[in-house]
C-alpha cells in the first residue's frame, strides 16, 4: 500500500508541483514518560539482547535514557527452560554460548518486572525462507525516478509453501546490525495480502525495496538484506509502526499511537508500558556494489 | 411507514381541495423563460408584478407557472445581467407565455430594476443557499488559467477544505463524504482532478451552480452537510457556436448548436491535460513512459418535443491515468448519464422525470519489469455504480401556494474490490463481497407565502434504506472501545433478501418574514439521513477510498440542523448582505479506530466506530453584483467537533477540517471595455493537528508517540493567500472573440502547511524533525488563451 502511494506522490513530483518541505520549529510541552520495552528474541545462535529506555520528548536529541533496574526473564514455553536476562551496557541480555535461545514453532513469554508492575507478553517463531540472491543496477540521475545517482540493489527469495506466513525484511547499509538501517518492508506470503502469493517469488515491489530511493547505494557499500519470520500480530504491529514515522504526503494520515503487547499481570493495576515483545527466525545475505 | 404516506396523501388532498375552492376567478400564466440569443432556459428569473410582493421565479428548467385573479396584469421578466421585460396580460383564461430576455451589458446596467425582484435573497424562501452562474465563477483568479467550480465555492461562507489540493471540501463543520454533488442531477462521486487539483466540471458546459447548506427543501436528501447541484447548458439553440481555451496545463474545447432551430440543440465540451507530452523529451530510464493526464467529456442533447415536453440527455465521461512504462498503471474516473422528461400536465402541474446512472470507478495493475526472475502481475479494481429514477412534481396552486413532491429510487451496487495476483502460471484472487442496496424517498413540500411579510416552506420526507442480498452479513463481538471488533462469522444472504434496513422521517421547514422591503429573517430546521460513507483516514480522500452502505454494523448518519439568518438587500441592489448562524448536531458520524486497515480489507467493518458529532457558526456574507467592481467577502466564524467512543479519551475533539475563521475575498474590477482585473484573498485558521510529544526507541526506529493521547491538539499556522488575474479582450471581432487570462496563483508564495509530520532526519538521524508539508510552496502562474467562435 505504501508503495502504490510512493508511487503516485513520485508522479506527483515529476508534474512539477511544486509542494515542498521544510524543518519547522514546533513548541508542544513535553509528554508523559513511559517505561518501553524493546525485546526481539531471534534464533540466531549466541547473546541475545533486549533494550529498556524511557520516553523522551520527540525532538530532543541523542539516546533515549536507560532503565536498569528491571528485572527480564525469558521463558521457552514449549521447551519448558527459563532464560534470565541481566543488565550490563545498556541492555538486558543473556548468553547461551554455541547454542541459540530462539528455536523455530517454540512459543516464547518475556516478564518484564518494573516499578509499574509486572508485564507480561508471548510470540510464538515462525519459519523463514532463504535469500536465493542478491543484485544491483547502476542508474544515473536521469534513469532513475527519484532523480539520484547510485546503485539499486535487489534479492531474490520465495516464500514457503503452504500456511500463510508474515516477514519483515530489513536492509541495511554496511552493517550487518540494525544499526544501518534503510528500509523495512512487511511482507505477506510473496506479496503485501493474504492468499494471494503463497509459495511465490517476493514480488517485485519487495525485491527492488530495500533501496532507499533517495538515497541509493554507493560503489563500495555493502547492503545486507536479513528476512525476519513473524507472526501476524507481530507483523500488523510493525506495520503500524512503520505507518507512524512515515506520515508525510498529501495523503498523510493523523498521528495514531501504536499499541503494546506487554501486559500488566494484576489487571486491577493503572500501570503500563510502551514497546512490543516479538520473535523471529532470520536469514540473510549480503552483496557489495561495483562498477 | 404505510400511516406516513396515508398522511401524506391526505395532506395533498387537503391542500387540493383548499386550491379548487379558491381558485374560481383565477387564471393562470405559464411557460419557459428563455436567453434570446441562445436558447438556453433561465434557472430563477423573477417574475411578478412590479411594486408588490406577488410574484414566483422560473425553476431550474426555466419554468414558471403564476396564478392570478382574472384581469389586467402588468408583469415583469428580470434579472440580474438581462434587460427587464414588461407585459401587459388581461387574464380571462390560462395562458402560455414564454419569454425570451435578452443580456444586458453589466456596466450600463447600473439602472435600477424597478419592482422587487422574487429570487433576491430577502424574498425566497431558502436559507443557506448560495447561487452562483458560471459568468460569475469565471471572474474568480484561477489556479494554472483553469475556471474551476470546486475552489470558487471554497470561498463561499461555511465552505472550507483541510488544505489546498484536498480532493474534498467541508461544509459546515460535515465531513467530506456528506456532501451530495449532483451534475444534471446525478451524483458524482469523484468531483476533482489529478487528485484534488482540478475540478470535474468544464466551466464550458456548466450554466449555474447551487450550493444548498442547511434548510435542505425536501426533495433532497442522501447526503447531509450540503448539495452541489450543478446544471449544465442546453446548448445553443439559435446558431452553431464553439468556445475554447489554450492553457498550460490543460486546453478546452467546446461545441454546441442547434440541431434543429428553436427546437432542440447540442453541446459538447472536452478537456485533456498535457503534462505528459510537454514531459515526455526529458524523461529517460525509469521515468520513460510516465503517463500523467486525465481528460474529461460532457455532452448534452436536448429536443423541445412540442409545447409540454422537453427532453435532456446529459452525459459525463472523465478519468485520471497516472502510470510508469507498462510496470505501473492506476485509472480512476466518474462516468454520470442522465436522461430528462420535462411534461407539463396543465398550466400548473409540472413534472421532471429524471433518471439517471452513474459510475466511480479505479482500477490499479503493477506488472515485472523483464528483470524480474518471473513474470508478475498484481492488479486491483473497485467500482459503485447507482441507477435512478426520481419523477419531481410542482404544483402551482396559486400565486401564494406551491406543492412538491416526487418519489425518489436508487438501486446501488458496490465492489469493494477485486484483484488479482499472478505469478508466472499462478493465480490467485482476493475479491470482496460486491454490495447492493436500494434507497428510497417519498416527499411532499409546501410553499406558502401568506401575505407581503410572511412566508413558510415546510415539507416531510421519508426515505428508507435497505442493504440487500446477493450479499454476506458480517458478524463481529462487542469489544472495548477503539479497538478492532473479533469477527465472528458470516451468513449468506440470497438476491433480494433483505441484510438490513433503515427508515427515517425528516422534517424540513423554513421560514421567512420580511421586516421590510429591503430586509427580512429567515429561519429553517432540517434533518437529514445519509445511508453511504466513504472510507477514508487520510487527511484528504484518496482515489482510491472506496464508498461502502450502511449494514448490520454500520448506522445511517442522521443529522439535525438549525439555522437563522437576517437577510438585506440595500437599495438599488447595490449590495445584498446576509448574516446566518448555525448549529447541527450528528448521530453515528463514520470513525475509525487506530491503525485502522483500509485497504482490501473484507472485515474493515471490525475498524469502523460510530462517531457523535455537532457543528456551529456564524456566517457573514455580502456580495455585489452590480457595477464595475463586484465581487463577494464572506466571513466564517465555526467549530466542528466529534466523540468517538475509544478515541482521544472518550472526550470531544476538534475534527481535522475545522477552521475558527475563514475569510475570503473575491473581488473583479472592469478597468475598461477590454481589461478587467481580480483578485481573491483567503485567510482561514490552521487545520487541527496531532503532534508527537514523545518517542520511543524500537529496534532502531524512531516511533512518534502522542502521550495526551488527545486528537487534534494542536493547530497548524495560518491559512492565506492572495491570488490575481488579468483579462484582456482582443479585438471583439464579428464571429471571433479572443480574450488572454493571466492568473498567479499564491502571489506572495506563502509556504501554507497542509500537514506537519515527524521524523527522523534522512541526512542525520540522529535528529528529529517536525517537517511542514506545503501542498503549494511558490508563486504557480497561469496563462490562458480563451475563444468563442
Amino acid at each position: 500500500m505504501k508503495r502504490k502511494f510512493t508511487a503516485i506522490a513520485l508522479l506527483f513530483a515529476a508534474a512539477g508541483f511544486t509542494a515542498c518541505e521544510d524543518t519547522i520549529d514546533i513548541d508542544i510541552p513535553n509528554g508523559k514518560t513511559y517505561t518501553v520495552v524493546d525485546a526481539w528474541i531471534t534464533n540466531v545462535p549466541g547473546k541475545q539482547d533486549i533494550r529498556i529506555t524511557q520516553t523522551v520528548p520527540y525532538t530532543s536529541s541523542g539516546s533515549a535514557p536507560v532503565v536498569s533496574d528491571a528485572k527480564v526473564t525469558l521463558t521457552d514455553i514449549t521447551a519448558n527452560k527459563t532464560y534470565d536476562f541481566t543488565f550490563a551496557n545498556g541492555v538486558y541480555s543473556h548468553d547461551p554460548g554455541v547454542n541459540r535461545i530462539g528455536e523455530i514453532g517454540h512459543a516464547y513469554k518475556l516478564r518484564v518486572e518494573l516499578k509499574e508492575g509486572i508485564f507480561e507478553a508471548v510470540d510464538t517463531i515462525k519459519r523463514v525462507p532463504e535469500v536465493d540472491s542478491m543484485a544491483y543496477d547502476f542508474k544515473t540521475k536521469e534513469e532513475s525516478i527519484s532523480n539520484k545517482e547510485g546503485f539499486y540493489a535487489r534479492f531474490y527469495a520465495k516464500d514457503i509453501p503452504g500456511g500463510t506466513d508474515y516477514y519483515w525484511i530489513r536492509s541495511t547499509r554496511n552493517s550487518a546490525t540494525s544499526a544501518g538501517r534503510v528500509e523495512d518492508i512487511f511482507a505477506i506470503d510473496g506479496s503485501f495480502a493474504e492468499n494471494i502469493s503463497d509459495g511465490l517469488n517476493f514480488i517485485q515491489p519487495i525485491s527492488e525495496g530495500i533501496t532507499d530511493y533517495d538515497t541509493p547505494f554507493q560503489a563500495g557499500e555493502n547492503v545486507t538484506v536479513a528476512i525476519r519470520s513473524c507472526t501476524k500480530r507481530s507483523h500488523t504491529f510493525l506495520s503500524q509502526v512503520q505507518a507512524q514515522i512515515d506520515l508525510g504526503g498529501l495523503f498523510a494520515k493523523i498521528l495514531e499511537n501504536v499499541p503494546t503487547n506487554l501486559k500488566n499481570t494484576d489487571n486491577n493495576s493503572q500501570g503500563r508500558v510502551l514497546g512490543w515483545f516479538g520473535t523471529s527466525a532470520i536469514t540473510w545475505s549480503s552483496i557489495q556494489m561495483e562498477h | 411507514m404505510k400511516t406516513t404516506a396515508r398522511l401524506l396523501m391526505h395532506l395533498l388532498l387537503v391542500l387540493l381541495a383548499a386550491n379548487s375552492a379558491f381558485a374560481q376567478q383565477r387564471f393562470t400564466i405559464s411557460g419557459y423563460v428563455k436567453d434570446e440569443k441562445n436558447g438556453e432556459s433561465l434557472i430563477g428569473i423573477s417574475i411578478g408584478k412590479p411594486g408588490t410582493s406577488v410574484g414566483t421565479v422560473t425553476n431550474e428548467y426555466g419554468f414558471y407557472s403564476l396564478t392570478l385573479p382574472a384581469g389586467k396584469h402588468e408583469i415583469q421578466f428580470s434579472y440580474i445581467g438581462y434587460q427587464a421585460q414588461t407585459f401587459t396580460v388581461d387574464l380571462s383564461a390560462n395562458k402560455r407565455l414564454d419569454v425570451k430576455l435578452g443580456q444586458s451589458d453589466r456596466q450600463l446596467n447600473e439602472v435600477v430594476i424597478s419592482g422587487k425582484q422574487q429570487e433576491k435573497n430577502i424574498n425566497t424562501l431558502n436559507t443557506s443557499l448560495n447561487k452562483l452562474d458560471i459568468a460569475e465563477i469565471k471572474k474568480l483568479p484561477t489556479f494554472m488559467g483553469e475556471v474551476d467550480v470546486i475552489r470558487t465555492i471554497q470561498t463561499l461562507p461555511g465552505v472550507n477544505t483541510v488544505g489546498e489540493g484536498a480532493a474534498s471540501f467541508n461544509v459546515r463543520g460535515g465531513n467530506g463524504d456528506e456532501n451530495l454533488i449532483l451534475l444534471d442531477e446525478a451524483p458524482v462521486y469523484n468531483s476533482t482532478h489529478m487528485l484534488g487539483f482540478f475540478s470535474v466540471f468544464n466551466p464550458d458546459a456548466v450554466k449555474n451552480i447551487n450550493l444548498i447548506k442547511g434548510g435542505f427543501p425536501a426533495e433532497y436528501g442522501g447526503r447531509t452537510a450540503s448539495v452541489l447541484d450543478i446544471r449544465m447548458k442546453d446548448g445553443n439553440n439559435q446558431k452553431f457556436g464553439m468556445t475554447g481555451g489554450i492553457g498550460n496545463i490543460f486546453s478546452r474545447l467546446a461545441l454546441e448548436g442547434p440541431i434543429q432551430k428553436d427546437k432542440s440543440s447540442f453541446i459538447i465540451a472536452g478537456r485533456r491535460s498535457y503534462m505528459d507530452v510537454l514531459m515526455k523529451p526529458f524523461l529517460k530510464g525509469d521515468m520513460k513512459d510516465t503517463k500523467l493526464y486525465f481528460y474529461d467529456l460532457t455532452a448534452k442533447v436536448n429536443f423541445q418535443l412540442n409545447k409540454n415536453n422537453s427532453l435532456f440527455v446529459s452525459g459525463y465521461f472523465g478519468r485520471d491515468v497516472f502510470g510508469f512504462g507498462k510496470e505501473a498503471n492506476m485509472n480512476w474516473g466518474n462516468n454520470t448519464a442522465s436522461l430528462r422528461w420535462n411534461h407539463i400536465f396543465n398550466n400548473r402541474l409540472f413534472m421532471n422525470l429524471t433518471t439517471y446512472y452513474t459510475k466511480y470507478d479505479y482500477s490499479l495493475k503493477f506488472l515485472s519489469d523483464e528483470k524480474s526472475t518471473s513474470s508478475q502481475e498484481f492488479s486491483w479494481k473497485s467500482n459503485i455504480i447507482n441507477y435512478g429514477v426520481k419523477p419531481a412534481f410542482t404544483y402551482y396552486l396559486n400565486a401564494n401556494n406551491t406543492l412538491h413532491f416526487g418519489v425518489q429510487g436508487t438501486y446501488y451496487t458496490f465492489r469493494p474490490g477485486r484483484s488479482l495476483a499472478r505469478q508466472d502460471e499462478q493465480e490467485f484472487n482476493i475479491n470482496l463481497k460486491d454490495k447492493n442496496a436500494l434507497e428510497g424517498a417519498l416527499y411532499l413540500d409546501h410553499e406558502w407565502k401568506a401575505g407581503n411579510k410572511f412566508g413558510v416552506q415546510y415539507g416531510l420526507r421519508l426515505s428508507g434504506f435497505q442493504y440487500i442480498g446477493k450479499g454476506t452479513a458480517y458478524y463481529y463481538a462487542d469489544t472495548v472501545a477503539g479497538t478492532r471488533k473479533r469477527f465472528l462469522g458470516t451468513k449468506d444472504y440470497e438476491r433480494g433478501k433483505t441484510i438490513a434496513d433503515y427508515y427515517f422521517l425528516e422534517p424540513r421547514i423554513s421560514a421567512r418574514y420580511a421586516i421590510n422591503s429591503s430586509s427580512a429573517i429567515k429561519a429553517a430546521f432540517s434533518r437529514s439521513a445519509q445511508y453511504m460513507h466513504q472510507l477514508s483516514n487520510t487527511a484528504s480522500p484518496t482515489p482510491v477510498d472506496i464508498w461502502t452502505p450502511v449494514s448490520n454494523n454500520v448506522k445511517p448518519q442522521l443529522t439535525d440542523q438549525v439555522t437563522a439568518g437576517y437577510f438585506y438587500n440595500a437599495p438599488g441592489d447595490k449590495f445584498e448582505l446576509s448574516a446566518e448562524v448555525f448549529y447541527k448536531s450528528m448521530q453515528d458520524q463514520l470513525d475509525f479506530i487506530d491503525n485502522a486497515d483500509l485497504d482490501l480489507n473484507e472485515y474493515i467493518e471490525g475498524d469502523l466506530l460510530a462517531a457523535k458529532g455537532r457543528a456551529y457558526g456564524l456566517e457573514l456574507y455580502v456580495k455585489k453584483d452590480i457595477g464595475a467592481t463586484t465581487g463577494w467577502v464572506s466571513y466564517t466564524l465555526s467549530r466542528s467537533e466529534r466523540k468517538t467512543p475509544g478515541l482521544s479519551l472518550n472526550e470531544w475533539f476538534i475534527n481535522r477540517y475545522d477552521r475558527t475563521h475563514n475569510l475570503n475575498i473575491v473581488m473583479s474590477h472592469e478597468l475598461n471595455k477590454r481589461a478587467s482585473f481580480s483578485a481573491n484573498w483567503m485567510f482561514a485558521s490552521g487545520t487541527p493537528a496531532t503532534f508527537a510529544d514523545a518517542r520511543l526507541e524500537f529496534q532502531d526506529w524512531d516511533v512518534p508517540y502522542n502521550t495526551t493521547e488527545k486528537r487534534n491538539n494542536y493547530r497548524l499556522k495560518p491559512f492565506h493567500r492572495l491570488d490575481l488575474s488579468f483579462t484582456y479582450k482582443g479585438k471583439q471581432l464579428k464571429r471571433w472573440k479572443g480574450e488572454w487570462v493571466v492568473s498567479l496563483y499564491n502571489v506572495y508564495a506563502r509556504r501554507n502547511a497542509y500537514t506537519v509530520y515527524f521524523r527522523q532526519n534522512p541526512d542525520d538521524p540522529s535528529k528529529k524533525e517536525a517537517v511542514r508539508l506545503s501542498i503549494i510552496g511558490s508563486i504557480i502562474p497561469g496563462i490562458t488563451y480563451n475563444f468563442k467562435f
